[in-house]
């Protein structure tokens, strides 16, 4: 146990080691904060034509998005990952940074879609009713009743949803990305540390931190959010 | 304010859900300051049908006139705003306080200022008793202060007609003695009303015609006096021994 500790110091007080974490950390990051991103645009507009009201426009996009959301989420991550280096994107010289990027963005948006989805199916039909028979406008009655109701229900979930993305990311290593997975694999390689356990528990509390602060941050939002659901006013 | 106008007039409304065949082909008139009350065994497609008036079903054919215009998909929204409904459920807007579930429609529509619209609000509001009530969200209030909120609501707008799809059901005894006072008064004050309920005391108070509805169709109609007393129809006969 004395040398794990030992291990840990000579981790940090050695600048290289620190410097790969960092570096790998920041890939981690930049990847997973562009595919949220593009999960979360995505999987609204795919959640949006998931609900609308049936019409002859949409049987189509309609059809797309249940298969799209079909083949991502029924398929491992690694294998969409394989397929958008090997397959999709095999070109010589392409960064691979954006390549991770759209994978990761790609698959987040499946599961955003259906979280989305959920949010607004589970708002109350009568809400939509109340405003019907006011005389507003479906878009009205959208943006005005039911979008807000529904973000409460989203929230949580979405939460969940960019703590997965960031932590599926680890799998980049796979493909040979230096990411904070990699960076710790490669601290505790033979020619380095020759000790595995040490950079990847460092690794370990760096993603436990980025995670803690997004949970500590979604946990804010909710309560903001929940002013509406308070029984009585004191 | 002629009395003798017709605000409604349905022919032959149909509606079915899948194969489920809810309204058989409705005929129906509604005067100008009548107050008609549904009465029917439940399943029997009354609540189905108030809600075809103002398409929050939408009829599987018929034809629905609104002061002498045909209802359509593309005229619906408007005609809607001289149509108040109250639900059940009372379905105030659960995000927004009273008052701004008050003003909606109205600033929305452009049809009240914002100012306008809060100083009727108001009024509306000192008028029901829950003057209080203007920043409450509705998940602090009581049944029957949701009702009778969503029933100001509805008499934002100033609608023709106003469509009550059981306003009581969900209610406690008291809460119901409130809510219907509300109506009464409103009643009292010539509005024409449209009512599924299963109040027999207040629908024989308050009604100047029952409708009473069976297997989609209607049955038997009349004055509320001659339908609780001399049913023609021994279908309402068996109807009433069973409720009164």
């Amino acid at each position: 146990m004395n040398s794990f500790f030992e291990k840990i110091g000579e981790l940090f007080s050695t600048p290289e080691y620190i410097d790969s974490l960092l570096h790998g950390f920041w890939l981690t990051i930049q990847i997973s904060y562009f595919a949220i991103l593009i999960g979360m645009i995505l999987g609204a507009i795919i959640a949006l034509i998931d609900t609308a009201r049936p019409s002859k426009w949409l049987v189509i996009p309609k059809f797309i998005c249940r298969v799209y959301t079909t083949i991502i989420r029924g398929t491992p991550m690694a294998l969409q990952l394989f397929i958008m280096f090997f397959v999709i994107f095999a070109i010589k010289g392409f960064p691979s940074i954006i390549i991770a990027i759209l994978a990761f963005g790609l698959n987040s948006a499946a599961y955003a879609a259906e979280v989305i989805r959920g949010g607004i199916l589970s708002v109350d039909k009568g809400q939509t009713e109340a405003g019907l028979a006011l005389g507003l406008s479906r878009t009205t009655i959208f943006f005005k009743i039911v979008a807000p109701q529904a973000i409460k229900n989203i929230i949580p979930a979405l939460g969940n949803e960019v703590i997965t993305v960031i932590k599926e990311t680890a799998i980049v290593s796979m493909v040979g990305m230096y990411d904070l997975n990699m960076a710790a694999k490669d601290i505790g390689s033979g020619q380095n540390m020759a000790s595995y356990i040490v950079p990847m528990f460092v690794a370990a509390l760096f993603y436990l931190a980025t995670i803690y602060l997004i949970t500590f941050i979604v946990k804010r939002i909710e309560k903001s959010l929940r002013r509406s659901d308070l029984r009585a006013e004191e | 304010m002629e009395n003798t106008e017709t605000d409604l007039k349905i022919k032959n409304l149909k509606k079915q859900f899948g194969k489920n065949k809810v309204l058989n082909g409705i005929d129906f008139e509604l005067k100008e300051g009548e107050r008609v009350v549904i009465l029917g065994p439940s399943g029997s497609g009354k609540s189905t049908f108030l809600r075809c008036i103002n398409w929050m079903e939408e009829p599987t054919s018929g034809e629905i006139y609104f002061d002498g215009t045909l209802v359509t998909e593309k005229n619906i929204r408007k005609m809607r705003r001289n149509m108040g409904m109250v639900f059940q459920h009372f379905n105030l807007i659960n995000n927004l306080t009273v008052m701004d579930n008050l003003i909606l429609a109205p600033v929305k529509l452009k049809i009240m200022t914002r100012e306008v619209a809060e100083k009727r609000a108001k009024e509306l509001l000192r008028h029901i008793g829950l003057p209080n009530k203007a920043e409450a969200y509705p998940a602090s209030l009581s049944g029957g202060q949701k009702q009778r909120i969503a029933i100001i609501r509805a008499m934002m707008l100033n609608p023709e007609v106003l469509l009550f799809d059981e306003p009581t059901s969900a209610l406690d005894p008291e809460a119901i003695g409130d809510v219907l006072d509300l109506i009464r008064e409103l009643a009292d004050r010539g509005m024409t009303i449209m009512i599924v309920t299963h109040e027999m005391g207040f629908a024989r108070e308050i009604a100047t015609r029952i409708v009473f509805i069976d297997k989609g169709r209607i049955i038997e109609e009349g004055e509320p006096n001659t339908f609780f007393s001399h049913p023609k129809t021994d279908r309402v006969k068996e109807f009433l021994q069973k409720v009164l």
